[in-house]
């Protein structure tokens, strides 16, 4: 009997050896291009993200990668293999220019080598089924063949029947023969053909997901609050497990038009479900499925810290390297603005890195307190809102695109700086008003009632200084101030009365609507 | 010899049935845009003259069963039937009711094994069996104890495994094509258009994507991309274009009315693939079918503004490309339906993306106006000033739309103001609008390099 078995056991380490040859793939001339000599890493915001800042942990921006690689192509049909691309490859926008002749058709591979697609990849074939004594450690080797994967159990025949795969409560796992043809990564391929032998150097580009960006001002107030030092960092995030060494890098600002929505399927894989029937109890399939994992083997052990490592490994984006010094330079591409990092820099996988945007100082601002009031509105008292305003422009030590992103507004006291407020700025061009929102100001409070049709409202001014204020009304469809006791301008179509709170008073302003009420 | 010798060995290994390895198995695959495909499956069957069951594997697990049929020469089809009861140990168990079964218990102390028959009496949230006289739970006790069944029952497969059973003439092999529809099989195509600033020409190629979700490998297949998708009375699982966003902005400015030398099925478009390929399961596969260079371009800006639409701040205007299809100055190509991806080349002469855009069939002769973006520079601040009540539902609206430019020279937007359904009328302009439709008025408006330009408009309307 024993020897049977053994000679059962030498016959299928020799089948899977055939069946390894047999799975090899049966294409033309398998060819690995180089690592890239040249990277370059054009990264593009989240196209919806708006100003709010990026979350480290989910990017949504995307970046153009191009690569430069060099391959060696024998005459004939060759299949090409690009390794070491990004995760979040988008496969629809791979483009690859400097291949001789044409390229036939370019693949990318989704299903990916994984526990259960090792599985899968085995059905029907021979397998050794290795069984551990827990005690004693002896370990018993049984040739068989997978027969089902199926809906998350496994299914086996050895030569005394059929058995199920974890079902018995002994130690009990595949050793799967010979290799396999399952990449780690997505690859992807091009499928090319060459009348002669030639060595080429080949540019891949693709959009991948995984990346974004985002600028940080810091302005700081002067004493006197007569003018702003403006500074800015670009923030940019590699969230993928690739990283891009001694690359050009790139940022572009504005927004730019995605189409969502299709996903190339990927098959990321995972463990080996070993899902039994009811087994030795007479409570739901939840605890039976937990009972199968408590008596999974060291090996389908690992598998579950794989798992808790990978779940975990978002957090550790931390690695934040801030590359002072040399600033961004920007320039014009088509109607968007590209920055570029001056020097060749390395975006590891799963990093930030910041770079300086723009260093302005002296930039005259006009301190100025606000209100927004529907018309005929009653309000208790309530703070006024701050703001900063200035032009966006040279005579004012701006005149430069500023892209959207996070402000934190800074002042000094007693040589400490202390933040004011943070807020938000959108897309500004040139020549564009620029307001920093300084959030509110309990000091100057608006109080507002309707007595008799007239409508009145009390702003009263606490400082020691006068400040200018700018009161906002909202009209109803068709309404309009047919009389106020100050003078009116209009704003983006709506009134607006501009005043002067002297120190330590309070303004009355009176205004009344047509149609009456509204 | 002995290698020989050692293969037959191998394939005593294998179920009989007719799998993909076959060497006699020629596969066609037509796949139409919206998630379906035709596959065309011939194979050698072997008919022994008489009733038989002939097994079909590597078809695809999402198949129609309703859409099955199977030809071949001189043989009479009684059923078929698509088993996708899969074989797991759950299912084992549940079959294997009533029948006899070998428990292995395994001493955890000594390995010692113990050999009994059982009959499985009860799967119901635990499996009880009966074994000589007694009753007993199976590893109630937490103890390892092992299950061998004889054999697995009839139709429990690993994979989704169609079956028909035929009588078959004269005895001998021949030919039998099976085909069948699936979703799971999509295409669309891809375009890589490189926008020349200098000479406002652009060079546009296009590569059709093929994925394949539908859970099988189709193994050096003829395949043939069909531009269209046909209506299916039974839409059921098969969703048609169900991540297509409605697109707000119109990307055919101009339908064309040319025809090019494309082969044609009906009103579809066909592009079959050169040479055989193998689509595998879970892969993406692109080949080229257009590749054209400095078709003119033009690059302009377009502005919509909704039915009194008021902003605070000025909001960019939409960065558009446009470009003809035709024979004439243009791409002479009908375009499937598929995302344009826009590339501009930077100062140092790389290409950079700048934007794309999704564009539906196309036929040729059209004029396509896709936007990639917003402009940074060119912006627009649409203000209602007034709102006037004439009479019981008469309104004037006055409109302001200021624009600006923070480019170095000179631009030219396209305004259009949207929502004038009915008898709305322009009362007073400051500037010549035309009608493109009741709805939208349009004005083309230049504003000078790092300048602004003004627009006003009196609209009289019922609402």
């Amino acid at each position: 009997m024993r020897a049977r078995r053994s000679m059962r056991l030498g016959g299928s380490l020799e089948c899977a050896l055939l069946w390894a040859l047999a799975l090899a793939p049966a294409t033309a001339a398998d060819i690995l291009a180089t690592s890239p000599t040249d990277l370059s890493v054009t990264v593009y915001r989240a196209p919806e993200r708006g100003s709010g800042s990026i979350v480290l942990d989910a990017l949504g921006g995307f970046a153009l990668i191009s690569e430069t690689r060099t391959v060696h192509l024998p005459a004939g049909t060759s299949r090409l293999r690009f390794e070491g691309v990004a995760d979040g490859i988008e496969p629809a926008s791979v483009i690859v220019t400097g291949l001789p002749d044409g390229i036939i058709e370019k693949n990318r591979e989704g299903a990916l080598l994984s526990p259960s697609s090792l599985l899968g990849a085995a059905l029907d074939k021979p397998v050794t089924l290795l069984r551990t004594d827990k005690k004693t450690g002896k370990l018993s080797r049984v040739a068989g063949t997978i027969r089902s994967d199926a809906g998350g159990g496994v299914v086996f025949a050895t030569a005394e029947g059929i058995e199920a795969l974890r079902c018995s409560g002994l130690a009990e796992t595949f050793s799967f023969a010979g290799v396999t043809d399952l990449a780690a990564t997505p690859t992807l391929s091009v499928q090319v053909r060459s009348a002669e032998p030639v060595t080429r150097t080949v540019t891949l580009s693709y959009l991948a997901r995984g990346f974004d960006w985002a600028a940080d001002y810091r302005a700081t107030v002067s004493a006197d609050g007569k003018t702003l030092d403006l500074g800015g960092w670009v923030t940019l995030a590699n969230g993928n497990g690739v990283g891009f060494p001694a690359a050009h890098a790139q940022m572009v600002a504005g927004r730019v038009n995605r189409e969502s929505g299709e996903v190339e399927p990927l098959d990321l894989g995972g463990a080996i479900l070993a899902q039994c029937w009811p087994q030795g109890t007479t409570s739901d399939r939840a605890a039976i499925l937990q009972m199968g994992l408590d008596s999974l083997t060291a090996g389908a052990g690992d598998f579950e810290m794989a798992k808790t490592a990978r779940m975990a490994a978002p957090m550790a984006l931390q690695a934040i390297t801030a590359a002072a010094g040399k600033k961004v330079a920007q320039e014009q591409l088509g109607d968007l603005k590209l920055y570029r990092v001056p020097d060749r820099t390395t975006m590891a996988s799963r990093q930030s890195k910041q770079v300086r945007l723009l260093d302005r100082t002296g930039i005259p601002v006009t301190l100025i307190y606000g209100a927004d009031l529907a018309a005929g509105e009653t309000r208790a008292p309530a703070a006024a809102s701050r703001l900063l305003r200035t032009m966006n422009s040279r005579s004012n030590h701006l005149g430069l695109p500023l892209p959207s992103g996070h402000i934190a507004v800074f002042a000094d006291r007693a040589g400490e700086s202390l933040l004011l407020n943070e807020s938000g700025v959108r897309d500004l061009a040139v020549d564009e008003e620029l307001e920093i929102n300084l959030g509110d100001a309990p000091d100057v409070q608006v109080t507002a009632a309707q007595v008799n049709h007239v409508n009145r409202v009390d702003i009263s001014n606490a400082r020691a200084t006068q400040v200018r204020f700018e009161l906002r009304l909202r009209l109803p469809e068709g309404g309009r101030v047919v009389h106020a006791d100050r003078s009116m301008g209009t704003k983006s179509g709506r009134p607006i009365f501009r005043l002067t709170l002297p120190a330590h008073e309070t303004v009355t302003l009176r205004y009344q609507t047509q149609p009456i009420g509204g | 010899m002995p290698i020989r010798l050692m293969l037959v060995g191998c394939l005593l290994w294998l179920p009989i049935s007719f799998s993909s390895a076959a060497a006699d198995r020629s596969l066609s695959v037509t796949i139409y845009t919206g998630d379906l495909a035709l596959i065309q499956d011939r194979r050698d069957i072997e008919v022994k003259g008489g009733r038989q069951h002939i097994e079909f594997q590597d078809v695809s697990a999402q198949m129609g069963p309703e859409t099955v049929s199977l030809t071949a020469a001189d043989i009479g089809i009684v059923e078929q039937n698509f088993d996708f009861d899969l074989l797991t140990p759950a299912k084992l168990m549940e079959k294997a009711l009533g029948q006899e079964i070998t428990v292995v218990r395994v001493n955890p102390a000594t390995g010692a094994e113990t050999r009994e028959k059982a009959e499985v009496l009860a799967t119901n949230g635990g499996v009880v069996l009966k074994i000589g006289q007694r009753i007993e739970v199976l590893r109630d006790d937490g103890l390892p104890v092992r299950v061998i069944f004889d054999k697995v029952p009839e139709n429990l497969r690993a994979r989704p495994t169609l079956s028909v059973t035929v009588v078959g003439g004269h005895a001998g092999t021949r030919p039998a094509t099976l085909s069948y529809l699936t979703p799971g099989l999509g295409w669309r195509a891809d375009y890589v258009a490189l926008y020349n600033e200098a000479d406002s020409k652009i060079d546009v190629q296009g590569w059709v994507t093929l994925t394949n979700s539908s859970g099988v490998t189709y193994e050096n297949a003829q395949t043939l991309l069909v531009a269209g998708s046909p209506t299916l009375v039974d839409g059921e699982g098969r969703p048609q274009n169900y991540y297509r966003v409605p697109q707000a902005r119109p990307t055919l400015q101009q339908p064309g009315t040319e025809s090019g030398s494309r082969e044609r099925l009906g009103d579809y478009y066909l592009y079959p693939l050169a040479e055989r390929t193998t689509i595998a399961n879970l892969q993406t596969k692109q080949v080229s079918f257009l590749d054209v260079h400095d078709v003119p371009a033009e690059h302009g800006y377009e502005f919509r503004n909704r039915w009194l639409g008021t902003s605070e701040t000025a909001q960019s205007a939409k960065t558009i490309y446009s470009f003809s299809t035709g024979t004439h100055a243009g791409l002479g190509d009908q375009l499937p339906a598929g995302v344009l991806r826009f590339y501009l080349r930077d100062k140092r002469g790389d290409p950079q993306f700048i934007g794309e855009s999704r564009i539906d069939h196309t036929p040729m002769g059209s004029t396509l106006s896709l936007a990639t973006g917003d402009a940074f520079d060119v912006k627009v601040r649409a203000v209602v000033d007034k709102r006037t009540h004439l009479g019981s539902a008469d309104w004037q609206s006055d409109m302001r739309y200021e624009l600006s430019n923070a480019l170095p020279r000179p631009v030219t937007v396209k305004l259009l103001q949207d929502g004038l359904w009915g008898d709305s009328r322009i009362t007073a302009e400051s500037q010549k609008s035309t009608r493109r439709s009741a709805d939208t008025a349009e004005w083309s408006v230049t504003v000078p390099a790092n300048g602004k330009a003004s627009v006003t408009a009196s609209f009289d309307t019922r609402y």
